[in-house]
């Protein structure tokens, strides 16, 4: 039983990072959370908000467009930057998508050649492209015991992210692009944090991510004996299949 | 006489496709463009047009207008179903003569209503020369395919300044009521009344959700600083203001005065519109429900009285005869109509995009002769290949006013399922397009007599089940 324990969701930039279902990975940590009795919370935090790390125990920033990237970019590297490097450092649980992804890490190199700089907190740098992958997707996720899963998501974006030694690829490509087309991987892993294209959005469809998250940031609060309850997940399951199935027929195909 | 060899293009291509049984409402003025690429432009000379641009509301507005006119005496040529791009407005300007609404007696003239994708009509703005031009609204919609909302937003801005049109622009909407600037001689603002706004906000709040919706456009582009809401009506739209430069919801010529004691979801809903330039208000009834459709209805009363104004008529003529006239309006097929099958009543409402999503299920939420809802989602290029926009909505917080009954079907029939379950609701039965009609039927069964199931589809989700109803159970084509 889960009684009396607690979990609060820290959401990152809602009213700016909210793109292509973001929110419904917030939601997926939430439902799956609480159906297992425990006490999910979820704040907001954005631009000018201050950010009290030790309140946080799952860290969400999802992707935005262009001009709305522009007006948190500032506040996301330089005023709450050296904190989320601090959490990163320390184990919290983060889901990083899309835009989120690509502002952790070193650089973000723009069509121009421009380089704009990123947070630096992980081990990976983006270079633009002017043609964008738009697809749907598959992945095949190894999880923490082991077992191997296939992950449906939809992919959007114009950045080609390149990892360095420092990080791990999250999944690799079954169809669809990934990070950069080129070497069949998706997203990057770093301790507990977890970055990916993936939109869809990512978690609902795929219950075996979320749980996996819950489960670090539970172990994370509370010790490492902390086990999450079993809990169904057939209508997921259902889901997951019906989409897999309708990708599966379609016309994307692996990088 | 043909004098074009574009024009004789689009008239052979049309006779060709309605001869096998195609409503031909793109191809011939694709075929026009490809042959006399200054068609539009030649097309339009002369012409009285009127352009409604804007994601959400843009074919209910140009609904909405062309009725009004056409009682008042017009002749009314338009691209009603849903033929937006130039190919469709080409096709509309060449080939609608054939499709005329007519007026009622003698008429007082030929009035072009056209329906414009905002994409679009950067493009042919300058050309058509519209004399008045409706802009409803920017929401997030179908993003992959029409890139970010400030970029849409500055093609509306580059097609308006190549025309000398009217701009009918909702001053809630903070992304569009900023196409003002620069042109205040040339701009109306209509939308909701002010202190009503706030008045219905205290007395009438939403209510609490465990997670608000994901909003677009709440932060001023040019001071990056979060916009004040004095009071809100959904979504972004409210009476905003910059704290930083000061830009704020322009001040209405046509406001809407509404008390949400009552539910505009309902048929009748009782509101009024004032005209503040002739001092004059008109109680009114809202002839196609929802709240939503108070924007359009009050765009729709902005874009007549300013052409009738146009036209000859006085300020306080054009305003009576407009107000007049909306209260004449019916739903067109496919977008609100309550169709009759069987003693049961079937309603279908497009929803393309969050905001129309959120919208519709506050509509039916409200409606008090739901008894169940369908829901089928498609992800064709035509709708957008990403679903996870279904996820942008806040359902949690209006599960427990839908109907119990929830079916499910489309394509993406699973990511539906997960959707509705996730906010906490049960679906009665679900599958994909291949079973849409067998739930669909299923669903009407369970539909007591006289109530109605309201039922979601987007866009090729729509053609298919339309095709479907037209062939089970006799009704209209849609192009006619």
């Amino acid at each position: 039983m889960s009684d009396g324990y607690k979990l609060v969701i820290g959401h990152f930039y809602p009213d700016l990072l909210n793109l292509y279902g973001d929110r419904g990975n917030v939601l997926a940590l939430y439902r799956r959370a609480s159906l297992r009795g425990i006490d999910v919370s979820i704040r907001s935090i954005s631009v000018a908000d201050e950010l009290d790390p030790s309140m946080i125990d799952i860290a969400f920033i999802g992707g935005g467009q262009d001009s709305e990237q522009n007006i948190m970019s500032d506040d996301l590297v330089r005023v709450k930057g050296p904190l989320i490097k601090d959490m990163i450092e320390d184990g919290k649980v983060f889901l990083c998508i899309c835009g989120g992804y690509q502002m952790l890490g070193k650089y973000y190199k723009e069509h121009t050649g421009d380089i704009v700089e990123c947070l630096g907190a992980l081990d990976y740098y983006t270079e633009a492209r002017s043609d964008r992958f738009i697809n749907d997707t598959i992945y095949s996720l190894v999880l923490d015991d082991g077992s191997e899963v296939k992950v449906a998501g939809f992919e959007n974006h114009s950045g080609r992210t390149y990892l360095g030694e420092g990080v791990k690829p999250f999944m690799k490509v079954l169809t669809g692009h990934g990070n950069n087309g080129e070497d069949g991987f998706e997203g990057a892993v770093y301790k507990n944090t977890f970055c990916s294209y993936s939109h869809g959005s990512l978690l609902p469809k795929n219950p075996a991510i979320t749980d996996m998250l819950l489960s670090r940031a539970m172990k994370k609060r509370y010790g490492e004996s902390f086990e999450l309850a079993p809990l169904d997940s057939s209508t997921e399951d259902k889901a997951r299949a019906a989409a897999l199935e309708y990708i599966e027929k379609g016309k994307e195909k692996a990088p | 006489m043909i004098t074009f060899p574009g024009t004789a293009a689009a008239v052979v291509t049309r006779k060709i496709l309605r001869l096998v049984g195609k409503g031909a409402t793109t191809l011939p003025g694709k075929a026009a463009i490809r042959l006399s690429p200054s068609i539009i432009r030649e097309k339009s000379r002369g012409k009285h047009i009127i352009t409604i641009t804007g994601t959400n509301g843009k074919t209910t507005t140009s609904h909405m207008i062309s009725e009004m006119l056409n009682y008042l005496g017009y002749d009314i040529i338009n691209n009603i179903s849903g033929a937006n791009l130039a190919s469709g407005v080409a096709t509309t300007l060449i080939c609608g003569k054939d499709e005329m609404m007519r007026a009622n007696g003698r008429s007082k003239g030929t009035i072009y209503v056209l329906e414009t994708d905002e994409a679009a009509y950067a493009k042919i703005a300058g050309d058509l020369c519209p004399e008045v031009s409706v802009i409803t609204n920017l929401f997030r919609d179908q993003l992959d395919r029409y890139g970010e909302l400030t970029h849409t937003r500055d093609c509306i801005a580059d097609g308006l300044n190549k025309t000398d049109a009217i701009a009918i622009v909702n001053s809630d909407d903070s992304l569009v009521a900023s196409l003002g600037k620069g042109r205040e001689d040339k701009t109306v603002f209509y939308g909701m009344g002010k202190k009503d706004m706030l008045r219905n906000n205290k007395l009438y709040p939403d209510r609490k959700s465990i997670l608000p919706a994901s909003p677009d456009a709440v932060y001023c582009p040019d001071c990056h600083i979060r916009y004040e809401y004095v009071s809100r009506s959904f979504g972004h739209l409210g009476d905003f203001k910059c704290p930083s430069c000061g830009f704020s919801s322009p001040i209405s010529r046509f406001e809407v005065r509404y008390d949400l004691k009552q539910s505009p979801s309902n048929e009748d809903y009782p509101f009024a519109i004032s005209d503040n330039l002739s001092g004059l208000t008109r109680e009114m009834k809202l002839k196609i429900p929802g709240s939503h459709n108070l924007y359009n209805t009050c765009a729709a009363v902005s874009a007549v009285t300013v052409m009738l104004t146009k036209l000859g008529l006085s300020q306080e003529e054009a305003f009576e005869q407009a107000t007049e006239a909306a209260g004449h309006v019916k739903a067109a097929f496919g977008r609100m109509e309550k169709i009759d099958v069987g003693g049961k009543k079937l309603c279908i409402l497009l929803v393309k995009n969050p905001a129309g999503f959120d919208r519709s299920l506050s509509f039916v939420s409200e409606a008090e002769d739901a008894a169940g809802l369908m829901l089928l989602l498609n992800s064709n290029i035509a709708d957008g290949k990403d679903v996870s926009w279904i996820w942008d909505v806040d359902l949690e917080s209006k599960a427990e006013d839908l109907p119990e009954n929830i079916f499910i079907s489309g394509e993406r029939w699973g990511d539906m399922l997960l959707r509705i379950e996730y906010a906490g609701m049960n679906v009665t039965e679900s599958g994909d397009m291949s079973r849409a009609m067998e739930i669909l039927n299923r669903a009407l069964e369970m539909t007591p007599e006289g109530k109605c199931l309201y039922v979601m589809p987007n866009y090729t989700a729509m053609l298919s089940l339309r095709a479907a109803l037209v062939h089970e159970y006799g009704l209209k084509e849609f192009w006619k």
